[in-house]
């Protein structure tokens, strides 16, 4: 009984986030975007985030490229850890460590402060304004992850490339100029295009997810609390679930 | 102006109104009292169309809300000013900013000599001259009513909704609230409905008293007639707050009634 209760409550819940979205995709297209705020979001989510996401990032590279140096060196296949940072961290970890970074400071932002702006009266005050706030809170955010995630995300690999190439060759006395050949095997300019599309796409989801749950918000801190739990775990677990189709699709034939 | 005919609306099974007909006069101001969980709440935002009546019709302004776009919603609203309860100001703006939301949404937008002139002149009205570059934060229980207050009457609203003008609010500052919405009513001569579990401050500000009990609304009258109803409801409500005098005038209770 109870299985099957979930199992409603989870297609509810699909049908809600559906007509979420079609909301605000029928506001997108319909009206101008507020231009000053989503540029102040977009310097909220760009700016304030990139500190963290490059410290991420680039122990995320270290980190890689001891574990490669490790795993390849009893084979005598350590000259290839550049391959293996491009393959793995290029194509799959950089974009989706953003993501994931996103989703846990930006997500838990936006889904927090919509939850208290729901609380507090203050969507039911922008409507009565005559202020549609879909367009007003979920637009400016959304514009502005897709502005700037991709740009996020491609300096978040050179940031980890770096750290890469520092532990390579500064710690594991590796050849410099022999890790950037191998890396530009693993991984090219089109792997970093792919990158920054799998980071608009992940960006939406976030978005998305992050705003509906606010405005789900049940009352009360636990609500509050709630809702900034569901936006982080459900936006990191769609964003992996997806990146693993959009990897199928672009490198798995 | 505004009606509600056959007004019915349920939570799930929790029927929160039940055949409920209404009619508030233009101009005039109507007190809707009540317990709390009697559904005043849900007549205002059924009102200003944040929620549907599973049945019957409310028009306000003669927009049908149950039948109406979301754009005849939209221009309809810009047509009414509504003080939330707790007033439902943003925190991250002044002010100045917060009472001037409504205008900067408005196309095409006054210009910003127009908007600066009308927040001042909304500031002034509410007693709050020169509060323009504080934070919203900073602000008491009753400024940032107020604030709410020049927010909602900014735009020169043909209706004001007020929900729970008092709460929250200390004896000093609620009678201070209570002769703002006298002014306001004598002022701007609108059509105000002012929600409320306070007799004494809705006896202040209406003209008309409203009751409901149980999603039903069990009197309806002008004050005078209001307070002389024997329904059990509104004498139990009026006996706890108020002693009315032979010549219907109306007083504090003495110690001796409240103590019984």
């Amino acid at each position: 009984m109870r299985i099957l209760e979930a199992i409603i409550g989870a297609f509810s819940s699909i049908g809600r986030f559906g007509i979420f979205s079609f909301r605000f995709l029928k506001v997108m297209f319909r009206h101008r975007p507020p231009i000053r705020r989503t540029l102040n979001e977009a310097y909220r989510i760009g700016v304030l985030s990139l500190p963290v996401l490059l410290t991420i990032a680039a122990f995320v590279g270290t980190n890689l490229t001891m574990q490669g140096y490790h795993a390849f060196k009893p084979m005598g296949g350590e000259r290839m850890v550049g391959m293996f940072v491009g393959l793995a961290g290029v194509r799959e970890l950089a974009p989706i460590i953003a993501a994931a970074m996103i989703a846990a400071k930006v997500g838990t932002e936006m889904a927090s402060e919509i939850a208290v702006m729901r609380i507090r009266e203050e969507i039911d005050a922008l409507s009565v304004m005559a202020v549609n706030p879909y367009w007003y809170l979920v637009t400016p955010r959304i514009l502005a992850t897709i502005l700037v995630l991709p740009a996020l995300t491609i300096l978040s690999i050179y940031g980890m490339l770096v750290a890469s190439y520092m532990v390579a060759v500064y710690q594991l006395g590796l050849n410099g100029q022999e890790f950037i050949e191998f890396l530009q095997r693993g991984a090219t300019v089109t792997d970093l295009a792919y990158g920054a599309m799998k980071s608009i796409v992940f960006g939406i989801i976030i978005c998305l997810v992050s705003c509906y749950c606010g405005f789900n918000s049940k009352p009360g801190p636990r609500g509050v609390g709630s809702a900034t739990n569901s936006a982080v775990v459900t936006s990191a677990v769609v964003c992996v679930m997806v990146n693993y189709i959009i990897s199928e699709l672009v490198y798995g034939r | 102006m505004i009606s509600l005919n056959n007004v019915s609306i349920s939570f799930g099974e929790l029927q929160v109104l039940s055949d409920v007909t209404a009619h508030f006069p233009t101009g005039e101001t109507t007190a809707i009292l009540g317990q709390s969980g009697a559904g005043k709440s849900v007549i205002l935002k059924l009102l200003v169309g944040l929620l549907k009546a599973d049945s019957g019709e409310v028009s306000v302004l003669g927009t049908d809300l149950g039948s109406a776009s979301e754009e005849e919603l939209y221009t309809l609203r810009r047509r009414l000013g509504m003080l939330f309860q707790n007033a439902a100001l943003f925190d991250s703006l002044t002010v100045a900013e917060n009472v001037a939301f409504p205008l900067e949404q408005q196309r095409p937008r006054p210009d910003s000599k127009e908007i600066a002139d009308r927040v001042a002149e909304a500031l002034q009205s509410v007693g709050l001259e020169g509060f323009q570059d504080r934070q919203v934060s900073d602000l008491s229980g009753g400024q940032r009513k107020r604030v709410g207050l020049a927010r909602a009457i900014i735009t020169r609203p043909e209706i004001l909704l007020f929900d729970e003008p008092n709460s929250g609010l200390d004896p000093i500052t609620s009678e201070a609230i209570d002769a703002l919405i006298c002014t306001m009513k004598r002022e701007l001569g609108i059509t105000f409905v002012v929600i409320t579990h306070d007799i004494v401050g809705a006896l202040k500000v209406a003209d008309h008293l409203c009751m409901l009990h149980d999603g039903r609304i069990v009197e309806h009258a002008p004050i005078q007639q209001f307070l002389q109803s024997e329904h059990p409801v509104v004498r139990g409500f009026l006996n706890r707050n108020v002693s009315i005098d032979a010549q219907g005038g109306i007083r504090p209770p003495t110690i001796e009634e409240i103590r019984g």
